[in-house]
C-alpha cells in the first residue's frame, strides 16, 4: 500500500494519518465544506472537499469518495469509526473498485451488524448469552412460561423497538400478565408490531469489552478488556483497562469468548467484542462492533501496540506476529472523552468557538484531538473534542494523573465534560472500583460540581479583591482640593 | 481606616458573594510568586494565579485549581449607585427570538399572526444532531417568521418577531 485514504474527520482521521505517516505511507484526506481548516485537512499529503457540510453530502457520501480515490491512485481506505465504518455496503463497494477496505469482509460486518444474526452465529461457540427468547412473541401465557424459567426479573423489549420504547422491567411474576399486555400495547402503537422478546435482566450490569486483533489466516488474539461502565445518554464517557474487577482467570475467560465470537464471523482487523456484566461477574455477549474503537487508545497503552499500524499490516495481507502469550498489561490506562457539552444543563450540546485550547502535557498524557484554538466547534457532527487518556503504573496514579491532566487542560469559549471527568475521578465509587452502567443515574447531580464551583470562585473572589484593595493602597488618585474623589479610594 | 462594616460585592462567574473588610483582613494568603497566591480556606490550601487585573474597571481574571473565574468588584459605593437605580434599566419588552446557538431549523410550530403563550415551542433548532426546542418567555403575537424550514441559523440570529 503506497497511499491511503482516511474516510473520517477530526481527532480519529489525525491520528489514523500519523500512523500512515509514520508507516511511510502517503494520507489523503476529504473534508466538507466545513472542515477547510481542521488539522486533519492541513495534515494529510493529499486533500480532498467532499461537499456541503451536512454528512450525508459529505463524509456519508461513499461513491463520491470511490470516485477520489480512482482519481488519486488511493490503494486502501480506513474509514476510522462512525460515518461509514461499519456500512457493509461500503465496504463491497470499495472491495468491487479494487481497494483495500481497512477493516473486516463485508460479510463479517452484515453478520455482526444484525443483533439476530449475530446472536445465531454466536450461538454454536458456547458463548454465553443473555437469557432469553429468540423468537418474538405476543402471548402472555407462553411468556409467563418462559419468565418462569429465566427466573426474574425479566426484561420485555419489543421487537421493532428503540429508544426504550416497549421496554419493561418485571420483578415478579405476579406482574408479568399486566406488565406483558402494556408492554405489547405500547408496541403496537409506537412501531405497528406487538411482538416482544422476554430475556433475564441484568440490573447492575457493567458494560465491559474485548479488543479482538485478527489477521486473514485464521489468527485471531485479544488485546484484554476496557472497562466503559461509566455513561451518560447509553454513551460512554470514562473508559479504563485493565477493568478492577476482572481477575487474570476471569480475562483468560472473557478474552477467549471474545476470540470465540470473532471466529464465529471469521472476522479480520480490529473489533471490539462488547459484554455486560452482573454483580456475579457472569458476562454475556451483547455485540460487536466491526471497526476501530474510539477507546482503542486505553489498550494502546497499557499493551504498547499501535493498533492502526497493526490494522493496516493485517488489511494488506500480512500474517499477524503477535502470539497471544506476547501480550501483557502493563500498568493501567484511563480515558476521557471530552465533549463540547454542558455537563450542569443536562449533557447539552455547547457550541461555539475555542477562544482558549491548551493540551495538557507531560509523561503518559496523550491527548487525541482535532481542534485548535479560535476553530469553532461545528453543528453538523460528534461534538467530542478531544481524548484525553493517561498511562501510569497503577490504577490510583492514573487517577490522579487524570485529575491533574484535566486541570492542565484549558478549554475557553465552549462548556466541556472536563468538569464531569474530575467528578468521576474524584467520586468514591470511581476510586473504589464499585460502579456500574447507573453511575451517572445513582451518584451524579450537576449540584456536586456547582458547589466545588463555588468553593473555587469564593477564593478567586476572595484574593481578587484582596489583590484589588492592595492596589488602591499603591495607586492613589492626583489630589484635587475641594472635591471629593479621594474620599472614594480611600474609604 | 477601613471601615469594618461596610461589605464588598464580588461576582465570579455565575457566583457572588459579600465579603466585610474584617473577611478580608483573616483571610489567610501569601503571594509565593509575582500574581500567585496560596490560600488556606477552613483546612484547604489551594494555588490561586492572579492571570489579568483591571484595577480601574475593577475587574480581574483569577484561576483556582485550574478554573477561570472572570471577576468583577462592587465597592460600598458602587453599591449605593445601584440602589440609587443608575444602572437599572426598564424590564425589557421582547420583540424578538434569537437562535441561542447555531443550528438547523427543523420544524417550525407557529404561524404568522399566531398568538402564543409563555412557554409554548416556537420552533425546533437541531444542533450537532440533537433537537432543541426554542420556545417563548412571555405570552405574545408572531409578527413575522424571519427563518424557513432547513435553514441554518447564526448565533442571535433573529427567528421571529413579535408584535
Amino acid at each position: 500500500m503506497k497511499k491511503i485514504l482516511v474516510a473520517n474527520r477530526g481527532e480519529i482521521a489525525l491520528r489514523i494519518m500519523r500512523t500512515i505517516r509514520k508507516m511511510g505511507i502517503l494520507s489523503v484526506a476529504v473534508y466538507s465544506e466545513a472542515d477547510r481548516r481542521a488539522p486533519h485537512v492541513r495534515f494529510a499529503d493529499e486533500a480532498v472537499c467532499l461537499g456541503p457540510a451536512p454528512s450525508n453530502q459529505s463524509y456519508l457520501n461513499g461513491d463520491k469518495i470511490i470516485e477520489v480515490c480512482k482519481e488519486l491512485g488511493v490503494d486502501g481506505i480506513h474509514p476510522g469509526y462512525g460515518f461509514l465504518s461499519e456500512n457493509a455496503a461500503f465496504a463491497q463497494k470499495v472491495e468491487d473498485a479494487g481497494i483495500t477496505f481497512i477493516g473486516p469482509s463485508p460479510e463479517a460486518m452484515r453478520v455482526m451488524g444484525s443483533k439476530l444474526a449475530a446472536k445465531d452465529s454466536v450461538k454454536k461457540y458456547n458463548v454465553p448469552m443473555v437469557p432469553g427468547i429468540d423468537t418474538a412473541i405476543t402471548d402472555v401465557e407462553l411468556a409467563k412460561k418462559i419468565a418462569d424459567e429465566i427466573g426474574y426479573p425479566i426484561l420485555i423489549k419489543a421487537s421493532a423497538g428503540g429508544g426504550g420504547k416497549g421496554m419493561r422491567v418485571v420483578d415478579k411474576a405476579g406482574e408479568m400478565k399486566e406488565q406483558m399486555e402494556r408492554a405489547i400495547s405500547e408496541a403496537t402503537s409506537s412501531f405497528g408490531d406487538g411482538s416482544v422478546f422476554i430475556e433475564k435482566y441484568v440490573s447492575m450490569p457493567r458494560h465491559i469489552e474485548v479488543q479482538i486483533i485478527a489477521d486473514k489466516y485464521g489468527n485471531v488474539i485479544h488485546g484484554f478488556e476496557r472497562e466503559c461502565s461509566v455513561q451518560r445518554r447509553h454513551q460512554k464517557v470514562v473508559e479504563e483497562s485493565p477493568s478492577s474487577i476482572i481477575t487474570p482467570a476471569l480475562r483468560k475467560q472473557i478474552g477467549e469468548a471474545a476470540v470465540m465470537v470473532a471466529k464465529s464471523c471469521n472476522y479480520t482487523s480490529m473489533g471490539t467484542v462488547e459484554f455486560l456484566m452482573d454483580e456475579q461477574l457472569n458476562f454475556y455477549f451483547l455485540e460487536m462492533n466491526t471497526r476501530l474503537q474510539v477507546e482503542h487508545p486505553v489498550t494502546e497503552m497499557i499493551t504498547g501496540l499501535d493498533l492502526v499500524d497493526l490494522q493496516i499490516r493485517i488489511a494488506r495481507g500480512e500474517k499477524l506476529e503477535l502470539k497471544q502469550e506476547d501480550l501483557s498489561i502493563n500498568g493501567h490506562a484511563i480515558e476521557l472523552r471530552v465533549y463540547a457539552e454542558d455537563p450542569l444543563a443536562n449533557f447539552m450540546p455547547s457550541i461555539g468557538t475555542l477562544t482558549r485550547y491548551e493540551k495538557p502535557k507531560g509523561e503518559g498524557v496523550r491527548c487525541d484531538d482535532g481542534y485548535e484554538q479560535g476553530m469553532q466547534i461545528p453543528i453538523y457532527y460528534d461534538p467530542m473534542i478531544a481524548k484525553l487518556v493517561v498511562h501510569a503504573p497503577t490504577r490510583i496514579e492514573a487517577i490522579q494523573k487524570m485529575k491533574q491532566a484535566i486541570r492542565d487542560y484549558k478549554i475557553e469559549g465552549v462548556m466541556t465534560t472536563l468538569p464531569f471527568g474530575m467528578f468521576v475521578m474524584e467520586h468514591d465509587a470511581f476510586v473504589a472500583g464499585m460502579f456500574d452502567t447507573h453511575f451517572v443515574k445513582d451518584h451524579y447531580t450537576p449540584e456536586k460540581i456547582k458547589d466545588k464551583q463555588k468553593a473555587n470562585a469564593e477564593i478567586a473572589a476572595l484574593i481578587a479583591l484582596k489583590y484589588w484593595q492592595d492596589q488602591q493602597k499603591q495607586i492613589r488618585p492626583v489630589e484635587h482640593k475641594g472635591t471629593s474623589w479621594k474620599r472614594r479610594t480611600a474609604s | 481606616m477601613p471601615d469594618n462594616t461596610k461589605t464588598y460585592k464580588v461576582r465570579a462567574n455565575d457566583f457572588e458573594f459579600l465579603f466585610t473588610q474584617e473577611d478580608l483582613d483573616k483571610a489567610d494568603v501569601i503571594e509565593t510568586a509575582p500574581g500567585e497566591f496560596n490560600v488556606i480556606r477552613g483546612s484547604r490550601s489551594v494555588g490561586v494565579k492572579l492571570i489579568s487585573s483591571d484595577a480601574f474597571a475593577k475587574k480581574q481574571e483569577v484561576e483556582v485549581d485550574g478554573e477561570k473565574f472572570l471577576i468583577g468588584i462592587k465597592d460600598p459605593l458602587d453599591q449605593v449607585l445601584d440602589t440609587m437605580g443608575f444602572n437599572n434599566m426598564a424590564a425589557r419588552v421582547i420583540k424578538e427570538i434569537k437562535a441561542p446557538m447555531p443550528g438547523l431549523v427543523l420544524d417550525i410550530s407557529v404561524e404568522e399572526g399566531q398568538e402564543v403563550k409563555e412557554g409554548d415551542r416556537i420552533l425546533i433548532l437541531e444542533a450537532m444532531k440533537m433537537e432543541n426546542s426554542i420556545v417563548i418567555h412571555a405570552d405574545a403575537v408572531i409578527k413575522k417568521i424571519r427563518v424557513t424550514r432547513g435553514q441554518p441559523v447564526e448565533k442571535n440570529q433573529v427567528l421571529v418577531e413579535l408584535g
